[in-house]
């Protein structure tokens, strides 16, 4: 071919950023980092009520944070709820969205209305509505209707990432091709849809992975006590001991950030196509 | 019998008939283009014989099997789709692999067609690079190779070469037609570029609005046509509407047309003579040429088009395409009082379609 349509790469031009852009960005980034930044001070301050700086610094808090009996448990459960739900929410989300992008196309704009409602539902309301409702054994106040009502509530989060990733690639041709070569829809899904949209799935995944593994309001109006996640054991400490409870959260986004990187790298090394195809895009 | 067998094939959307009544029978191993303009229903029938859109009468017969309730992954049926479709996630060597990996081919036999059709294709070394690293013409010609890795029993092309750039185009459509030659593949071809179609096809099917208007050799639907559709759609013919009077003539608003094939028609029957550019002479000066139609015109336009160059003649408030060579033509300039002349045998009379 004489005009190889070689994939073109905006290269951003350098200019120098004036005077209040970088106060701005500056500004930002402090109120962002300010709140972080100062968790991490204070899980490993000795004191810090009387000066600008902590007088002195300790592991002690981290120490006795490990040490609490309910650590393990709680930081096992808030793993599982979050395993749980990327788990529902994807083999709810991606199909349902695979067939509004090549079958039920009509079906759209619904899906994208009901996808703000979560949004809008106060989570209190959201909890106890679903206490009331399903207030029947084995479902009353159980780890399944947590899971279940935290699908609910993190759905927008796992929805967008995905309707754009399948808005991106031309689903239903894409799914012709495949049957003409033999392909049933399983395969189809499986070899061609799922990897395309693998950017867009491991996205959502850890914006929903976020979402519940810090999530408070649901857990304790549902399970409470029953079944402890780590974000309820921080608050309780939060009443105990402010240091410990700043470990907790130290404890908290380390986690968070290794679990994103984790999730990456498996999506990444799953598919040798996916850099191939983010890079691509 | 006929390879593959299209019986009163129907298709309507929201009570409109999209195709309507559709009957065709394909020779094995022939290459068989459907042209129309858009919405005529040549994809529709398309995507019928390849099972993603639903017969609502009618059937599909394929070497004598009924297939028309088949799903289409088990039709054996391949198709290379406009967009070309190739899986961005994979290379192009797994892109073609990939229908011998859904027949469950072993490895290594895998290896020898994944090679053999890239050598068809002229790509043997593009194997690892991913789709969006080739150019358009470069991922087409990727689709037709995995369309054929499979040995489908016929081969769908779906406007294959609308997105490409014309140069691009003309060599694709050569190795297409050169292709399917060797492999002998029975094939359905969908274009809306007449060139094209009259270029590779055995046959060519003409649609207009889900109904066919012509089938026949690309010289048959070129030099007689069957309708006034066919004829205005192929090609450029100029039209003159007229009322057919004794056996021989045309009578016009200015002129009367000499024409040849007006036996059929009833005196005073309204009809439209269509005249090919190429068939018209043009003289400067008042020819003599008994049995001819010698008109009066004057040159309006002029465009240049390499072999041939087209005058837009002004009959008596009519615009006439006639196409002169420089080798047989005197010099004529704009606005100059010309001759133009033709033989009866070039005047195709043809019932007024009145939605053309």
């Amino acid at each position: 071919m004489k005009n190889p349509q070689k994939p073109l790469r905006e290269t951003n031009k350098k200019v120098r950023p004036a005077g209040w852009q970088i106060v701005a960005v500056a500004l930002f980034l402090f109120y962002m980092l300010l709140p972080i930044v100062s968790t991490y001070i204070f899980s490993v301050a000795t004191r810090w009520d009387r000066t600008i700086l902590p007088e002195g610094y300790t592991l002690e808090f981290y120490i006795r944070a490990f040490q609490t009996s309910y650590f393990i448990i709680t930081l096992r459960n808030s793993l599982i709820l979050s395993a749980a739900t990327i788990l529902v929410s994807l083999i709810v989300i991606v199909p349902t969205v695979y067939w509004v992008h090549t079958r039920l196309t009509g079906f759209k704009p619904l899906l994208d209305v009901l996808m703000i409602l979560p949004f809008g539902i106060p989570t209190v309301v959201l909890a106890l509505a679903l206490v009331q409702v399903y207030n029947v054994p084995p479902l009353a106040r159980s780890p399944i209707l947590l899971i279940g009502a935290v699908v609910v509530y993190s759905m927008p989060f796992m929805y967008r990432p995905v309707s754009n990733a399948m808005q991106a690639i031309d689903a239903l041709t894409l799914t012709e091709a495949g049957q003409s070569l033999g392909a049933n829809v399983f395969q189809v899904l499986s070899k061609i849809i799922i990897p395309n949209i693998l950017p867009g799935i491991l996205s959502g995944s850890l914006l929903v992975f976020s979402t519940v593994f810090a999530e408070y309001t649901l857990t304790s109006l549902i399970v409470g006590a029953k079944f402890k996640t780590f974000p309820l054991l921080l608050v309780e400490y939060t009443r105990i001991n402010g240091n410990i409870a700043a470990a907790f959260s130290v404890v908290s986004f380390t986690i968070a950030w290794l679990v994103s990187i984790l999730i990456l790298w498996v999506g990444t090394k799953g598919q040798n196509g996916a850099t191939e195809t983010i890079q691509a895009r | 019998m006929a390879y593959l067998d299209l019986k009163n094939v129907t298709k309507s959307y929201s009570g409109v008939d999209v195709v309507h009544d559709f009957n065709l029978e394909i020779d094995k191993g022939s290459l068989v283009s459907f042209l129309g303009p858009s919405g005529c229903g040549k994809t529709t029938t398309l995507r019928m014989i390849a099972g993603f859109t639903k017969l609502d009468e009618g059937t599909i017969l394929l070497d004598g099997e009924d297939i028309t309730a088949v799903s289409p992954n088990c039709r054996d049926i391949g198709m290379v789709f406009q967009a070309y479709a190739l899986f961005p996630n994979m290379t192009v060597r797994r892109n073609i692999a990939f229908g011998l990996l859904m027949k469950k081919m072993p490895k290594k036999e895998s290896e020898k067609r994944v090679a053999h059709v890239l050598e068809m294709v002229r790509l043997q070394d593009a194997a690892e690079r991913y789709p969006h690293q080739l150019s358009g013409g470069q991922q087409q010609r990727i689709a037709l190779a995995r369309a054929l890795a499979v040995q489908p029993r016929v081969l769908l092309l779906d406007e294959p070469l609308s997105a490409l750039d014309a140069e691009v185009r003309v060599v694709l459509r050569g190795e297409i037609r050169r292709i399917q030659s060797e492999l002998a593949i029975t094939t359905v071809y969908v274009t809306h570029d007449q060139e094209e179609a009259l270029s590779i096809s055995d046959k060519v099917v003409v649609m207009n609005r889900g109904v066919i208007e012509q089938i026949g050799t690309p010289e048959e639907i070129y030099r007689t046509p069957q309708t006034h559709f066919v004829a205005t759609f192929i090609g450029t013919a100029n039209q003159f509407f007229g009322k057919v009077s004794g056996g021989d003539a045309v009578i016009c608003d200015h002129f009367t047309l000499l024409a040849d094939d007006v036996k059929d028609f009833t005196d005073g029957q309204r009809v439209v003579v269509l005249v090919r550019p190429e068939t018209i002479h043009v003289e400067p000066d008042q020819p003599k040429h008994d049995g001819w139609n010698i008109i009066p015109g004057e040159v309006e336009t002029i465009t240049f088009h390499g072999a041939v160059t087209r005058l837009g003649v002004n009959l008596h408030g009519q615009r006439v395409a006639a196409d002169i060579t420089v080798a047989n033509t005197k010099p004529i300039s704009l606005n100059q009082k010309i001759w133009l002349l033709f033989p009866p045998a070039a005047c195709q009379v043809m019932a007024v379609d009145e939605r053309s």
